[in-house]
């Protein structure tokens, strides 16, 4: 990713657009305002990305070399063995494994549940629907960060901890989910159901054949918050996996950083966390404007 | 005639789908959902109060009712008094505070119950700022004040700096210039990466005799700072990996509530003779004021719940300068296996936040009366 941002940056700045034509000196200034302007964003772009570089930089150059200097943006000794050795060495792959299961699981129930709900909410009256729905805005207050002591004791009382129901289930519940797609269905226009409905189909049939697919952009912003989210958790992981084989990814490179002896594995330790951080800029890089949508939606919906 | 029955009918077909089958679709819909809401949303907040009042012990399962112990044993000592000096300047500001809430309501002869209770929450907060321990006391808890304050100052120094420097950013990518997707985009990623990645760049970045910015900062004449073993710098250190990391996530809502801002009134603006630092107080401030609420809601809430980067970074050291408070639940209930007092404090935490989000958005969001 971090690639693809800066060599298309200059690609940008070495057309600035001088559109404008009547005085041909205005056009020459504002040009030039226009190529300072992007000279601007894009040290300041640079600058930003230079702790990821320098990450990349690292896991590309070779242990030995890094025992003797860190402190280079062009990788010494170059090679791929850190990146290789992730998979070979320890248990990096099982986490990856790991949060593969959990991301992808939580981020399917989660886009299921919330889309089920949003379109109850927002479509079908039913008595007490008002004070359910309230109480489910109300937990849009309840910090799930601060809330892990009590929900640790309920998973171990049924001697769930080191599963993948414990690092799934507590996620899916996520009131911002229904919010969100109860907006969106509530704006969808009623012909369009009593269409389906002239059509003899029921609910069911309804919801999954036509609400789903109209609610489709919605419904991969969603899924997309979500990957992220569960992918990066990291205090409910913490707590409730304590088995080594159970970590993911993100409290397994925590656990790393602590024992790693200081230089001698810097190499490899980057590379592990390029790796951990992979399917994210894969989907970054492949859905970034439905990422951004979802984070705008949460702001549009007020 | 024949529009208004039909309609009417429309209207009863709708209505009908409220009565049984509304009912069993509805369940069948949300029943789901909400049974995951109940049980892991809903239940530990109940568990969590019933937790505060026991001596809840996670090894040796002892259950003990205690009441109150745990709030006292959070929130009091041994010979504790109240002294009028005590942190002087400080209640002195929040007293002004208080009088600025008044004053500001009394001239615009608007004094709601919201100010006048914000006003007498203020006095109750500088009065409580008087306690402290005598010349032989000291607190039970004393690790819980210096988390709770640490906690309070990460807030208040990254809240305005990332809703600040999110704004700056979108504003200098505003108007849809060629390029501006990708400056975005070169903002935004690190707010994708896992807290853990996050660390383990900064924590060697930082680093004096390793980290790129020593030498970077080397040719200035800067000599290496050890940022994280230091207790005056590792704060500042813990809060601009934070603005690093997190800016971007605002930086893309600030770009979307500039996007709604209606752009007759920058010309109208214009027209007016206002120059561009006008039309920002005049137009785009009271145009992404939702925005801006929905930000600082949102990074309070966010900023109290600290908690990875300070584990992996620093574990709350050098010596106790950057213990935050949910790191502190964390080690009391999953090192000293203390359960009850944990979820106590999970519980004035969350008191904590909820009061300051209701402040934030009756004083914040006041004027927007749609």
């Amino acid at each position: 990713m971090t690639t693809a941002a800066v060599t298309s940056t200059p690609s940008a700045a070495s057309s600035p657009a001088p559109q404008v034509r009547p005085p041909a000196r205005s056009a020459l200034r504002r040009a030039s305002a226009a190529s300072w302007y992007h000279v601007a964003m894009i040290v300041a772009a640079v600058v930003w990305l230079l702790p990821m570089l320098w990450m990349t930089s690292l896991a590309l150059s070779d242990n030995a070399a890094l025992t003797r200097e860190t402190q280079f943006l062009i990788p010494r000794d170059i090679t791929l063995d850190n990146l290789l050795g992730v998979f070979s060495v320890g248990l990096t792959s099982r986490w990856f494994l790991n949060s593969a299961v959990v991301s992808i699981v939580t981020t399917v129930l989660t886009v299921l549940l919330c889309a089920m709900a949003g379109y109850a909410f927002a479509r079908i009256d039913f008595r007490g629907k008002a004070v359910v729905y309230a109480s489910v805005l109300a937990g849009l207050m309840i910090p799930k960060e601060a809330m892990f002591v009590p929900l640790f004791t309920m998973v171990a009382d049924v001697q769930m901890h080191n599963t993948y129901a414990a690092l799934i289930l507590p996620r899916i519940a996520a009131p911002l989910g229904v919010f969100l797609m109860t907006q969106f269905f509530s704006k969808v226009p009623h012909e369009v159901e009593e269409a389906a409905r002239i059509d003899g189909a029921g609910p069911w049939r309804t919801f999954f054949f036509i609400m789903l697919p109209l609610a489709r952009p919605a419904m991969i912003a969603l899924a997309i918050f979500t990957f992220v989210q569960t992918w990066n958790d990291y205090l409910w992981p913490l707590v409730s996996a304590t088995r080594s084989e159970m970590f993911t990814i993100t409290t397994g490179l925590a656990s790393l950083q602590g024992n790693f002896a200081q230089a001698t594995e810097l190499g490899s330790l980057m590379a592990r966390g390029l790796v951990g951080s992979l399917p994210l800029l894969i989907i970054f890089l492949l859905f970034q404007r439905h990422l951004i949508r979802g984070i705008s939606m949460t702001s549009g919906g007020k | 005639m024949a529009t208004i029955q039909a309609e009417r009918a429309v209207a009863t077909a709708r209505a009908s789908r409220g009565g049984k089958s509304g009912l069993r679709y509805g369940i069948a819909f949300i029943g789901p959902f909400v049974a995951l809401y109940v049980v892991f949303v809903l239940i530990p907040v109940v568990q969590a109060v019933v937790m505060s009042v026991h001596d809840w012990d996670l090894l040796g399962h002892t259950r003990e009712f205690i009441g109150v112990d745990n709030y006292v044993r959070m929130l009091w000592g041994v010979d504790i008094t109240w002294s009028m000096g005590h942190l002087f300047w400080w209640r002195l500001a929040v007293l002004a505070l208080a009088a600025v809430v008044v004053v500001s309501a009394v001239r615009r002869r608007r004094l709601t119950v919201w100010n006048a209770a914000g006003a007498i929450g203020l006095v109750a907060i500088a009065f409580a700022l008087g306690f402290h321990p005598g010349e032989t006391g000291f607190w039970y808890d004393p690790r819980f004040w210096t988390a709770l304050q640490n906690t309070l100052l990460f807030t208040a120094v990254s809240t305005p700096l990332i809703a600040g420097l999110g704004l700056v950013m979108a504003l200098a990518l505003q108007g849809g210039r060629r390029g501006a997707r990708w400056y975005q985009m070169a903002f935004f990623l690190p707010y994708i990466l896992p807290v853990s990645v996050v660390t383990l760049i900064w924590t060697y970045f930082l680093s004096p005799n390793q980290g790129l910015l020593a030498a970077l900062l080397e040719p200035l004449g800067i000599a290496p700072i050890p940022w994280l073993s230091s207790t005056d710098t590792a704060m500042i250190a813990i809060i601009a990996t934070t603005v690093w990391w997190t800016v971007g996530f605002n930086l893309v809502l600030f770009a979307a509530g500039l996007q709604d801002v209606d752009a007759s009134l920058y010309e109208a603006a214009s027209l007016d003779g206002a120059g561009p630092w006008g039309k920002f107080i005049h137009v785009t401030l009271p145009g992404i004021r939702h925005v801006l609420l929905l930000v600082m809601v949102m990074q309070v809430i966010a900023s109290f719940q600290v908690f990875g980067q300070v584990n992996i970074m620093t574990g709350g050291g050098p010596g106790s300068a950057t213990d935050v408070v949910i790191r502190h639940i964390y080690q009391t209930g999953f090192r000293d296996f203390e359960l009850g007092y944990a979820s106590a404090m999970s519980l004035v935490l969350f008191a904590i936040m909820l009061v300051v989000s209701v402040i934030q958005m009756k004083y914040l969001g006041k004027d927007e009366s749609k």
